[in-house]
């Protein structure tokens, strides 16, 4: 069967192309209606803001060193106005950093950069880079969970093994303060809101300051291993420098893990431990700063057919030298449990071509007596136009729980997004 | 060693044996072995920009840009995909990584910039959507030939009509499904599949093939889902064969930036 011959020919030679910038980016719109009563800035909303984010990237061309290197430098930044706090605008520099390859065994890359490692989904356990909980919990998309860290990173690719090695200056994760989000501060006695009137100390910009973080990873087959080291600063203030003075402090962290991911039983399997040396309170005596602590992750993934796809987790958290730690408490003091089991659920189904996404996420903890669902549906419009509606609900019997301390910000968010 | 087969009309574009034209007497088996290779197997590597076109049963038009190659570990056997994604904007620089495997699930791999996250996705389910196209899978990777069973039905001058049925009925959406291969290049050319009432539910077709370096290639193709509605077209551009991918282009390292010697 000869093939038809087309009088156009798709062959015609395309001259190669200079390296011009493009842009791309989107437009978005966001409202989150607050559906539950606590003492922040606002009653009726936690998200409300119009969001411009422009990206591009300009890669060396020609023949000189950085061209063959493959020099490229890359832009993001968002611009936002936020209703939240009276039409407030802001730009935030999501990403500028320059990258290449300085031997064909190694990668590197300087400047505003997002770092993701591990193998939990919406839980990290070695990944201790910089994240925004406000953003996870008001219903911002999944982008802004991960906050970008001012780093260099060097990737290289020996034959046995990968290596990267990343050295950034500490960045704290945004965490609720009171003002949007409502949280467990122990200096209030329960849920805060704007009577939240604590101080975080960072620390120091200085170069013994700096964060260092390895993984050395490899293929066996399918599977993926990978061992992984931290030296740094622990980001959520979660001790105190000095308690008359309200003021919180960012302590040192020191951690180290492995995690092994792939197939497993006809879906993904993925298994992670975290060890994390609290290195100012190593023997857990000091009640003021939080004792080290190893974490366990496993999880399972599978894709049911039908665009069907469901996963579950399971999370283990212990503090070491808990009987320090109890015994050095004072009359008053709020004591926080030993060890935590959470698990969670993903369900995702995919309808219409794949433009309509149903999810539900559901955080449980049996030994804290909470837990977070997060249902959602998206709507693909069309290529340049994307709705999604979901919700936040967290809840918990305690107030000091992780969730329970959050479930006075519960909500229902919209949003609409225009990309190009 | 298991081979895979069909469905794919649509990658083969970047794959196809030189393959001697006057065969006769051929077994069943030399010619799905024959379609295989010539669908799948083209060159030792291969490169195309990939340009989709899906409408929908409402007329709506969505449109899918990338770039993909392909390198071949074993003939007829194991192969690894790199897709990068241009088009639409909301997935550009978006990475997809795919080791099909022999006898067991495929590995896959999907980068998400925004987030910096190399996810691993599982294999699953074949006959689920390409990115939201109507092509499935299966179609891209290839279906195993040995998940069905085939029976030539008809042998013309030109083309040979094959009838093929699952092995295992359960997890696929067709009954059986007629394949026409074209006896001179041994190229798919054509795939209809039907349900179990016999009503025609499915249409693969190579709109368009164009001999590229030496190996027929599908240059144009299209899928109608004739149950639902809705077609997509596949266009491919720029293809070129035997540019010496190597191994280390289908790891994380390049999941995570493009390599830029061949996506710019």
């Amino acid at each position: 069967m000869a093939a038809a011959v087309s009088a156009v020919s798709v062959f015609s030679p395309v001259p190669a192309q200079a390296a011009r910038p493009s842009v791309h980016g989107f437009s978005e719109f966001a409202y989150g209606v607050k559906v539950s009563d606590d003492t922040t800035k606002r009653d009726n909303f936690n998200l409300l803001e119009e969001r411009l984010q422009l990206k591009s990237n300009y890669a060396f061309d020609g023949e000189g060193y950085w061209a063959r290197r493959g020099g490229t430098l890359n832009f993001k930044g968002d611009f936002t106005v936020d209703e939240y706090f009276s039409g407030r605008t802001d730009f935030e520099l999501r990403e500028l950093n320059f990258s290449w390859t300085p031997a064909s065994w190694m990668d590197a890359k300087f400047g505003r950069q997002t770092l993701t490692w591990g193998t939990g989904d919406y839980l990290f356990v070695n990944d201790l880079f910089p994240k925004d909980y406000q953003s996870f919990f008001t219903g911002r998309d999944d982008e802004y969970l991960k906050k970008p860290s001012d780093a260099f990173r060097i990737s290289i690719y020996p034959a046995a093994a990968n290596i990267d090695f990343i050295m950034a200056k500490f960045t704290p994760n945004t965490t609720a303060d009171g003002d949007r989000v409502s949280f467990f501060d122990s200096l209030q006695g329960g849920i805060a809101g704007t009577n939240s009137d604590r101080q975080l100390v960072e620390p120091p910009l200085q170069l013994s300051n700096n964060e260092y973080a390895l993984r050395v990873y490899r293929g066996l087959g399918s599977h993926e291993l990978a061992l992984y080291f931290f030296s740094g600063f622990n980001k959520s203030p979660d001790s105190y420098k000095d308690e008359a003075a309200r003021q919180l402090f960012y302590r040192r962290l020191d951690a180290y893990g492995a995690s092994l991911r792939g197939p497993f039983f006809g879906g993904i399997g993925n298994a992670e431990f975290g060890c994390y040396n609290s290195r100012q309170d190593s023997d857990g005596n000091n009640r003021l700063i939080e004792n080290s602590m190893i974490k366990f992750l496993s999880g399972y993934e599978k894709d049911m057919g039908d665009d069907l796809k469901v996963g579950f987790q399971y999370l283990y958290e212990q503090r070491l030298d808990y009987d320090n730690y109890t015994d050095n408490l004072l009359a008053g003091d709020f004591i926080f449990d030993e060890s935590r089991h959470l698990l969670t659920q993903r369900l995702m189904k995919l309808y219409k071509n794949q433009t309509v996404t149903v999810s539900l996420f559901n955080f449980y903890s049996p030994t804290d007596k909470d837990g977070y669902a997060r249902p959602s549906i998206s709507y693909d419009l069309s290529d340049q136009w994307k709705l999604a509606l979901g919700a936040n609900l967290p809840w918990g019997e305690d107030d000091l729980t992780e969730f329970g301390q959050m479930k006075k910000n519960k909500n229902v968010f919209f949003r609409a997004r225009y990309s190009f | 060693m298991k081979k895979r087969f069909l469905g794919g009309i649509i990658f083969s574009f970047l794959f196809a044996a030189a393959v001697q034209g006057y065969a006769q007497e051929l077994s069943v088996d030399q010619i799905v072995e024959k379609a295989n290779r010539a669908a799948y197997y083209a060159g030792k590597d291969g490169l195309a920009d990939v340009r989709m076109t899906i409408t929908d049963a409402q007329g709506r038009v969505r449109s899918r840009q990338f770039k993909i190659m392909r390198l071949t570990i074993a003939t007829g056997g194991e192969q690894k995909f790199y897709v990068y994604f241009n088009e639409p904007a909301d997935v550009a620089q978006m990475t997809y990584m795919v080791w099909k495997n022999v006898g067991r699930d495929d590995d896959r791999w999907l980068y998400l910039p925004a987030l910096d996250l190399v996810k691993r996705i599982a294999a699953g389910d074949k006959r689920s959507s390409f990115v939201g196209s109507h092509f499935v899978y299966e179609d891209v990777s290839g279906r195993s030939i040995h998940d069905d069973t085939h029976e030539l039905t008809q042998a013309t001058d030109t083309y040979y009509k094959l009838k093929n049925i699952p092995n295992d009925p359960k997890g696929v959406e067709f009954s059986y499904y007629y394949i026409w291969i074209d006896k001179a290049n041994f190229m798919p050319k054509k795939a209809e599949y039907y349900n179990s009432k016999d009503q025609l539910i499915r249409v693969i077709e190579a709109v368009e093939v164009k001999d590229i370096q030496g190996y027929p290639t599908v240059i144009q193709s299209v899928t109608k889902d004739l149950e639902r509605g809705g077609e997509t077209v596949m266009e491919f551009d720029n293809i070129r064969y035997d540019i010496g991918l190597t191994e280390d282009i289908f790891t994380e390292r390049y999941l995570r930036q493009a390599p830029a010697q061949w996506i710019k």
